[in-house]
C-alpha cells in the first residue's frame, strides 16, 4: 500500500499556511493509539472513570447533605451540651437557695456593731424611770 | 449519547462538582485525545503520555474547585497535562540518569497494523523530536486532534498569529521528513 497526498501544499509564509494539510494529517494519524487499537479510547475513559470513582462518590455524598442534615448533625452535639449546661445551672441555683438570706440591718445597728457597752439610751422615759421626768443620757434631772 | 451531552463545559464542570459520573465521563470523552496529544508532545512516549493524561484527569477532578473559569476547562486541563507530563519526564530522566532525546526512546505501543505504519511512526517521532515543544503541541492539536487555530490560541494562551506561525514551521519540518514517503520510489532510492 502506498500513501498519496494532495499536491501543491503551501510551504510559503505562515499567512499562506492552509487550514488543512491532508499530507500531515494523514501522517499524524499513525500516532493516534486508536489507529492500531479501535477500542483504545473507550478503555482509556473507562480506566479514568474507574480511578475517579472514589472522588466522585465523595463529591456525591457532599452534594447530598442538605441544610436540615447539617442542622441535625449540629444538634447531635449542641443538644447534649445544652442539657449539661442546664443541669449545671440548676445545681448552682439550688445551692444558692439553700444559703440564708441576709437580714435587713438599720443604720444605728451598723454604727454600733462590734462596739462594747450599751446602746444610746432612749431620750424619753421608759421602764424604771420617773414618770413624767425627762430622761437624757444617763442622768435624771 | 451525543444528544444528551451538553455542549457547555461549564455545565459539565458544575455537574462533576456534584459527583455526576456521566458529566465527568463527558469531559473525559471530550478532552482525552487532546490531553494525550499534549502529553505525547512532551514525553514523546505512548505509555508516559497515557499515564500523564490519565493522571491529569484525576488531578483535575480533585482540584475542580480551583478551576476559576469552568467554561475554559479545556485550557486549564491542558496546563495540568503539560505539568504532569513534564514531571514524569523529569522523574524518568532522574531514574534512568540517561536523558534520551524525544523519539530516541523505545516505544511500546499497541502493535502496528503494518510495517508501513511502524515506519511512519518512527519517522514522525524523530521529526517531532526535532521540534520545539510548543510546535509539537500545536501541530498535534491541530492536525491530529482537529482543533482550530482560535481554540488552540485560547487554550494555550497564545495569540492566534503565533499559533499559525508555529503550525507553519512545524508542518514545514514534518513535510521535509515525510517527503520520501510521498514518493515511495524516491524513498527506496534514498535508502
Amino acid at each position: 500500500m502506498t500513501r498519496s497526498w494532495p499536491e501543491g501544499i503551501g510551504s510559503g509564509s505562515p499567512a499562506e499556511e492552509p487550514e488543512i494539510d491532508a499530507h500531515v494529517v494523514e501522517a499524524l494519524r499513525a500516532l493516534d493509539p486508536c489507529s492500531a487499537d479501535e477500542g483504545y479510547w473507550s478503555r482509556f475513559r473507562a480506566a479514568v472513570l474507574r480511578r475517579a470513582a472514589p472522588e466522585l462518590a465523595r463529591r456525591r455524598l457532599a452534594a447530598r447533605v442538605t441544610v436540615a442534615e447539617v442542622l441535625a448533625s449540629w444538634a447531635r452535639t449542641v443538644v447534649p451540651t445544652a442539657l449539661l449546661a442546664a443541669a449545671i445551672a440548676g445545681v448552682v441555683l439550688m445551692k444558692a437557695r439553700e444559703a440564708p438570706a441576709p437580714r435587713p440591718v438599720d443604720v444605728e445597728e451598723m454604727l454600733v456593731a462590734g462596739m462594747e457597752g450599751s446602746s444610746i439610751p432612749a431620750t424619753l422615759g421608759g421602764e424604771g424611770t420617773d414618770a413624767g421626768a425627762v430622761t437624757f443620757a444617763m442622768g435624771t434631772f | 449519547m451525543k444528544t444528551s451531552e451538553p455542549t457547555d463545559d461549564a455545565e459539565l464542570v458544575r455537574r462533576t462538582l456534584e459527583g455526576e459520573e456521566s458529566a465527568f465521563g463527558a469531559l473525559v470523552r471530550r478532552y482525552q485525545r487532546a490531553a494525550y496529544a499534549v502529553a505525547v508532545s512532551v514525553t514523546g512516549r505512548h505509555e508516559d503520555a497515557e499515564d500523564a493524561a490519565q493522571e491529569a484527569f484525576l488531578v483535575a477532578l480533585k482540584r475542580l474547585e480551583e478551576c476559576r473559569a469552568p467554561d475554559r476547562f479545556g485550557g486549564w486541563l491542558m496546563t495540568i497535562v503539560r505539568n504532569r507530563a513534564r514531571n514524569l519526564v523529569r522523574r524518568e530522566n532522574l531514574r534512568d540518569m540517561d536523558p534520551m532525546p524525544l523519539g530516541a526512546r523505545s516505544t511500546t505501543r499497541p502493535p502496528d497494523r503494518s510495517t508501513e505504519d511502524a515506519e511512519m511512526r518512527a519517522l514522525l517521532e524523530r521529526a517531532l523530536a526535532e521540534l520545539p515543544e510548543v510546535q509539537r503541541e500545536i501541530v498535534l492539536l491541530h492536525d491530529m486532534e482537529g482543533w482550530k487555530h482560535r481554540e488552540i490560541a485560547e487554550r494555550l494562551g497564545l495569540p492566534a498569529g503565533t499559533v499559525r506561525s508555529h503550525l507553519h514551521f512545524a508542518r514545514k519540518a514534518l513535510r521535509k521528513v515525510l517527503e520520501p514517503m510521498r514518493d515511495p520510489s524516491a524513498g527506496r532510492k534514498a535508502r
